[in-house]
């Protein structure tokens, strides 16, 4: 995995939540996320358990509207949008656990991401088939191209419900690259895999940051934060408590007491 | 031996018939993973949108009447769906309510039906025609066309749901609706046009009943409904290509028994099968884990 060096950019960002804030049935969960996600940079989103991490995520991909609070992608305002307008703006997201369409194959499981096709509207299967199976075989032709880059060639007519975890978590991120977003937001993706495939997924995110993609990525995993990311955002109790880079949150005594202590300690003592 | 034949040919029609009305069902199903029991008072709807096409109005020949008067209850169901079952569907999480609403829909169809053309038996306008003898099998010209249909209808839903992407969006949805909306499938819109194929099919198929039948009455569709039903949790439930071989293997069996035993029992002998198949393989005989 290749270490990060680029400067965070000042000002230029992909994404951006004001006072965002939910509840559930009086319950704070989040209780103002405020932060902006520097455009082509892989932004980590860390915090203890139960800083809202997730509800946070659900809001921003549009499975959960937020009680208040703004949150834009590019200048434009999508607070409470719908998740499949949310997508088609430019932002996927993949699952903590993870998430397939069981009973389509590897391959067709790429195929559903691309968005805005002509073959989506029954007007044109019939009227325009031509357009339609044109870009239904250069779908085909990239998204095995996808599956090759990312190790799943040789199981793309296989039932994506009989993969193994790890290859779930390489689908799930090659079916968000697939339909070639602005942002994509990744959700623990190295829970639950081997340190071998760490490192194969940190090379994966480093590659498409390369290719000009804003990452952000809920992590818990220090090193993988420290090794890829280019700027962090602290949550603790619903807010957002502090951002910046790694390296100088680490010298931020809020930050160390709400969370890094905490992680530092459990390493320390594993 | 004759007799055999004969009702094998019979079968065919049925299953047919059965395999468009089953289809319809499941696709419909699939996507909004409630059963709507009206469907089978749209088959009924749709029969009689093409008999004011063909016998009471505009005098069209009973192929187009039938097109035309499918595309309107595909249209009709969309409608219905979009301002009747859609905000109970999203006002009740558990889809027990929203089927009570299908019942009530049910009933109100045939009730508009019986109110509209009455409880007499009606005869689509059609030419009389003469009996081919094809191998063993004796069938009409709109018999053969009833199972060209039905079978280039079934490559037709194949070939959609394989390749193209409306297809495979329906089949996403179906499979896990939270992931397809996060993937940017507008889950609103493939709903929509589901119910519109589901609605074309269920005329498609009320209409080509009344002509397999020769007749057409308000409650054909409803008693009809109980056989969809078989088919479709003999195929298993869920399952588009469960549902088209549930449709043969229910309409064969019905009819074949009705070379054998007093036709009026050939409808038990559906039940027989899925009562069997119930306790034998509660999933459905083709189904695979999962849907699509």
């Amino acid at each position: 995995m290749a270490e990060r060096n680029e400067p965070v950019a000042e000002g230029v960002f992909a994404l951006r939540c004001q006072e965002l804030k939910k509840s559930f049935q009086g319950v704070m969960a989040v209780t103002g996320a405020t932060f902006d996600v520097p455009q082509g940079m892989i932004t980590a989103l860390i915090g203890p358990n139960g800083a809202g991490k997730t509800t946070v995520v659900n809001i921003l991909s549009g499975m959960m509207k937020s009680d208040s609070g703004h949150m834009q992608i590019g200048s434009t305002d999508v607070t409470n949008w719908e998740s499949h307008k949310i997508a088609r703006m430019g932002l996927m997201r993949t699952f903590q656990l993870s998430r397939e369409l069981g009973g389509l194959t590897v391959l067709e499981n790429l195929l559903v991401a691309p968005q805005h096709q002509s073959g989506e509207s029954l007007f044109n299967i019939f009227f325009r088939p031509g357009r339609a199976k044109r870009e239904e075989r250069e779908n085909t032709e990239r998204a095995l191209e996808i599956l090759n880059t990312y190790g799943l060639y040789d199981l793309r007519d296989k039932r994506s419900r009989e993969l193994s975890g790890g290859q779930k978590k390489l689908l799930e991120i090659a079916r968000g690259v697939m339909a070639s977003p602005k942002i994509l937001l990744l959700d623990e993706p190295m829970a639950g895999v081997n340190p071998a495939l760490i490192d194969r997924i940190g090379g994966y995110i480093m590659d498409l940051k390369a290719q000009g993609m804003t990452i952000v990525m809920v992590e818990h995993n220090l090193n993988v934060v420290e090794k890829i990311c280019d700027h962090v955002i602290v949550l603790a109790e619903g807010r957002t408590l502090a951002t910046g880079r790694l390296s100088d949150l680490r010298a931020n005594e809020e930050v160390v007491h709400a969370y890094l202590g905490e992680v530092i300690n459990a390493s320390t003592t594993r | 031996m004759t007799l055999f034949w004969l009702s094998v040919g019979f079968g065919f029609v049925t299953a047919s018939v059965l395999a468009i009305s089953a289809v319809g069902l499941s696709l419909q199903f699939g996507i909004t993973n409630y059963i709507n029991f009206a469907y089978g008072d749209f088959m009924a709807l749709g029969a009689y949108f093409t008999y004011v096409l063909n016998a009471e109005f505009f005098h069209l020949n009973i192929w187009i009447a039938l097109v035309f008067g499918s595309l309107l209850m595909g249209i009709l169901a969309v409608l219905l769906n979009q301002f009747l079952l859609s905000p109970f569907a999203r006002r009740f999480s558990k889809s027990f309510y929203v089927m009570i609403v299908t019942f009530g829909l049910s009933l109100i169809i045939l009730n508009v039906i019986y109110s509209i053309w009455g409880p007499n038996v009606r005869n689509y306008t059609m030419p009389l025609e003469h009996v081919l003898h094809i191998g063993p099998f004796l069938l009409t010209r709109d018999q053969l066309i009833v199972m060209a249909a039905a079978v280039l209808m079934m490559l037709g839903v194949h070939l959609m749901l394989k390749t193209t992407r409306l297809g495979k969006s329906m089949r996403a949805m179906s499979d896990n609706t939270t992931l397809a909306m996060t993937s940017g499938i507008d889950t609103r819109r493939i709903t929509t046009v589901t119910w519109f194929l589901s609605g074309t099919m269920a005329g498609i198929a009320g209409s080509v009943l009344g002509i397999a039948e020769g007749n057409l009455t308000p409650a054909a569709g409803e008693l009809f409904l109980f056989v969809i039903f078989a088919a479709v949790i003999v195929g298993g439930v869920g399952s588009i290509y469960g549902a088209m071989a549930g449709a043969v293997l229910i309409g064969m069996a019905t009819e074949v028994s009705a070379a054998f035993i007093n036709p009026a029992w050939k409808l038990d002998v559906a039940f027989v099968i899925l009562i069997i198949t119930l306790l034998v393989r509660p999933t459905g005989l083709f189904s695979r884990p999962g849907k699509g």
